[in-house]
């Protein structure tokens, strides 16, 4: 009996093990011209927003949204496989560069002409070309967003420069309170004091830029405000300190807000400052959210395709959006209705893109998340010379580079 | 003959019955080493996504080019870090087992469940819970013991050292479950009838542990030893996440030769570089395993 039951069991086993790699119950699926299955990792209110306004195709067209955390490298093994791949994926932008060259997305403007895409921002769009070619229908973006406690600091004395931010800081980070805190040594907080002075991580050609001239400036500049910073500054231990009370003001993404809010914080948003020794604002990356179309799918199945496209292009959908869960919408129209333009959170984002840079979005940008985030805690928390790191890391990003071809 | 065919059918048979085995192995283990090989044959990268092609031993060179200065730093570092965890695992593990013996002992079976517990929690979540939880500058329980005492605030992962004991401990705490079971198992496994004639015999502890204990539940727990050994070298996890994690770096320069190839060659996407960077590194590996498993010319015969 036992030895029966452990025969079961291995076969089980292995069976399950081997199916795993199979691929029943899709083939039907994908045969049908009208099912599109939408691949996505964003929040419960997001998905449900898209469900509610893509069940208005029915029946003609029936949308299935997946929910897959891993999206990004499952698309890089299935992509070109049109059994197991979706037909489309809702996704920042900023990964486009990547498919594209290996070939699994098609450009958007094979299904509507481009100049039904006058009504979307011009960020928006040009985060979703690559190469010129757009490749996303952009839908929602996000940029970072300057936070205050009201508790701590009144609207009157939010800074309008960062001199005055130093100030600020100078004055208050004292007895476990700090006057701002920002994840000083991560990438994408740190480009904007980068391309507020001008300088890059690497522009549209793919060369890096750690060391320019007004890269190498920004660091400098910077690093005054992270010696007022503790020296720990990563998503949770910056996010803790605002929540708490222990920081007054901050850099963070729109995501925060919920969070903070909920804890009974009296929130603020400001326009970023404007830094004095260039004039420009701290000018954040932004990530524009929308959906791209696989290769199989613009081809076998264009007519469900475009109908879902169509669909999204309503500003319904921003609008939508803008209220379960604070998006900025990419569709000009969305601010011309009063339930966008009365969100105060929607409108500073509005307000910060004008300066936003849109995250690049080539291949080569994969690596230099790694290469930035070195130099800069080399630069902020081992105090290494700066002259020196941005040369290392200048090299080290050009070699790594040129190992990706 | 008729032996002879007994023998051949018995040797048939034993195949079929491991075969299922054998064939999952060749599927989870073989196979993928294979096909690594095979892809770093080829071009495989973003721009050659589909359309690869088999280009030679070209990425074995520029592979060499990652093994500099930093590679051999790396893999100094890597044996060092096996070395110490291996000791101080297989020391605390028999320290704590041997107490798990002890005669007379109460609830032992709580004790053995309580110390099971890290082992069963998913590596990823114990690791950011020691990081935030122990480590964090702010927020750190180990922070705020200091500050009770008056004492400044560390930072345990930003200097190379303190990051290195600090990325021991948990390794520590990670294992020792596993250690800690194999050998309170060994040491069950024990004759008692040896301790009692060698208690008449009046053997101290130290006697009794050093000629009875280790050399019986050695040829136990050597295979887990072993398999130890090779997670502790090829450590991952422990590492990055404490002090490497992207937006979250420490300041911390420490690399095993996995988090060096890591930021050397897997974030590049290019796939047939990277898996003739694992090919080398495999290779080390097996070079090492080999090393390890030389046994001294007496113990052999």
């Amino acid at each position: 009996m036992k030895k029966m039951l452990a025969v079961l069991l291995c076969v089980g086993m292995t069976v399950g093990l081997l199916s795993g790699c199979g691929k029943s119950g899709k083939q039907e699926k994908k045969d049908d011209v009208t099912t599109i299955t939408i691949w996505h990792d964003k929040e419960d209110a997001v998905a449900e927003a898209l469900q509610e306004e893509l069940e208005k195709l029915e029946p003609e067209v029936h949308v299935v949204l997946e929910k897959k955390s891993d999206l990004t490298e499952a698309l890089k093994v299935v992509g070109n496989d049109p059994k197991a791949a979706p037909d489309m994926y809702f996704f920042a932008h900023d990964k486009i560069g990547v498919y594209a060259e290996m070939g699994i997305l098609a450009p958007i403007t094979d299904i509507i002409p481009k100049e039904e895409l006058n009504d979307y921002m011009d960020m928006t769009l040009e985060a979703a070309t690559y190469k010129g070619d757009i490749y996303q229908l952009p839908i929602y973006y996000e940029t970072l967003l300057f936070m205050y406690n009201r508790l701590y600091m009144t609207d009157e004395e939010v800074p309008k420069t960062t001199e005055e931010l130093y100030a600020y800081m100078k004055e208050n980070t004292q007895g476990g309170h700090y006057g701002f805190v920002e994840q000083h040594s991560t990438p994408y907080y740190a480009a904007g004091w980068i391309y507020g002075f001008g300088g890059y991580l690497i522009n549209a050609d793919g060369e890096p830029g750690l060391d320019c001239d007004e890269t190498i400036q920004a660091l400098k500049y910077h690093k005054k405000f992270v010696d007022l910073m503790p020296g720990e500054t990563e998503y949770a231990t910056v996010n803790t300190l605002f929540n708490e009370g222990k920081a007054h003001a901050t850099i963070a993404g729109p995501w925060l807000i919920p969070t903070v809010k909920a804890s009974g914080m009296d929130v603020g948003v400001a326009a970023m400052p404007i830094i004095d020794e260039t004039g420009n604002p701290i000018s954040p990356y932004t990530g524009v959210q929308g959906i791209q179309v696989l290769k199989y799918a613009a081809e076998n199945k264009s007519e469900a395709v475009e109908k879902v496209l169509r669909q999204l292009m309503e500003p319904d959908i921003g609008v939508k959006l803008a209220q379960a869960s604070g998006c900025a919408p990419a569709n000009e129209k969305c601010y011309e209705m009063e339930e966008v333009t009365s969100d105060d959170v929607v409108m500073a984002m509005k307000e910060t893109a004008e300066n936003a840079v849109p995250m690049p979005n080539i291949p080569e940008m994969d690596v230099m998340w790694t290469v930035t985030g070195n130099l800069l805690t080399d630069v902020n928390m081992s105090g290494k010379d700066i002259n020196e790191s941005v040369k290392k890391a200048q090299k080290e990003a050009e070699q790594l580079i040129e190992n990706m071809k | 003959m008729n032996n002879r065919k007994k023998k051949w059918s018995e040797v048939v048979f034993s195949y079929l019955w491991s075969a299922p085995s054998l064939i999952l192995i060749l599927l989870i283990v073989i196979f993928p080493i294979l096909y690594t090989g095979y892809i770093s044959l080829t071009n495989m990268n973003v721009y050659h996504w589909n359309n690869y092609e088999i280009i030679g031993l070209e990425n074995y060179k520029d592979a060499l080019l990652v093994f500099d200065n930093g590679f051999l730093t790396a893999l100094l570092l890597t044996v060092l870090w096996t070395i110490i965890n291996m000791i101080l695992q297989l020391i605390i593990a028999f320290l704590v087992a041997s107490l798990l013996n002890l005669k007379g002992l109460r609830l032992r079976n709580i004790y053995r469940t309580l110390l099971i517990f890290p082992w069963a929690m998913p590596g990823y979540v114990s690791i950011l819970l020691w990081k935030t939880g122990m480590f964090n500058s702010q927020f750190g329980l180990l922070n705020q013991w200091l500050e009770k005492f008056g004492i400044q605030p560390v930072r345990w992962l930003g200097g190379n050292v303190s990051a290195f004991l600090s990325c021991t401990v948990v390794n520590l705490w990670l294992a020792l479950p596993f250690m800690i079971t194999i050998i309170d198992g060994a040491l069950q496994s024990v004759d008692k009838s040896y301790y009692e004639s060698a208690l008449l015999d009046g053997a101290s502890w130290l006697k009794r542990t050093f000629y009875i204990t280790i050399p019986l539940i050695k040829p136990i727990i050597a295979p887990s030893v072993v398999i130890t050994t090779f997670t502790t070298f090829k450590q991952f996890d422990v590492i990055y996440l404490l002090t490497q994690q992207v937006g979250a770096k420490t300041g911390a320069d420490i690399h095993t030769i996995l988090t060096y190839a890591y930021e050397k060659a897997f974030i590049t996407n290019n796939y047939g570089y990277s898996s003739a960077i694992s090919i080398i590194i495999f290779v080390i590996l097996i070079a090492f395993s080999v090393i390890t498993n030389i046994k001294p010319k007496e113990e052999r015969q």
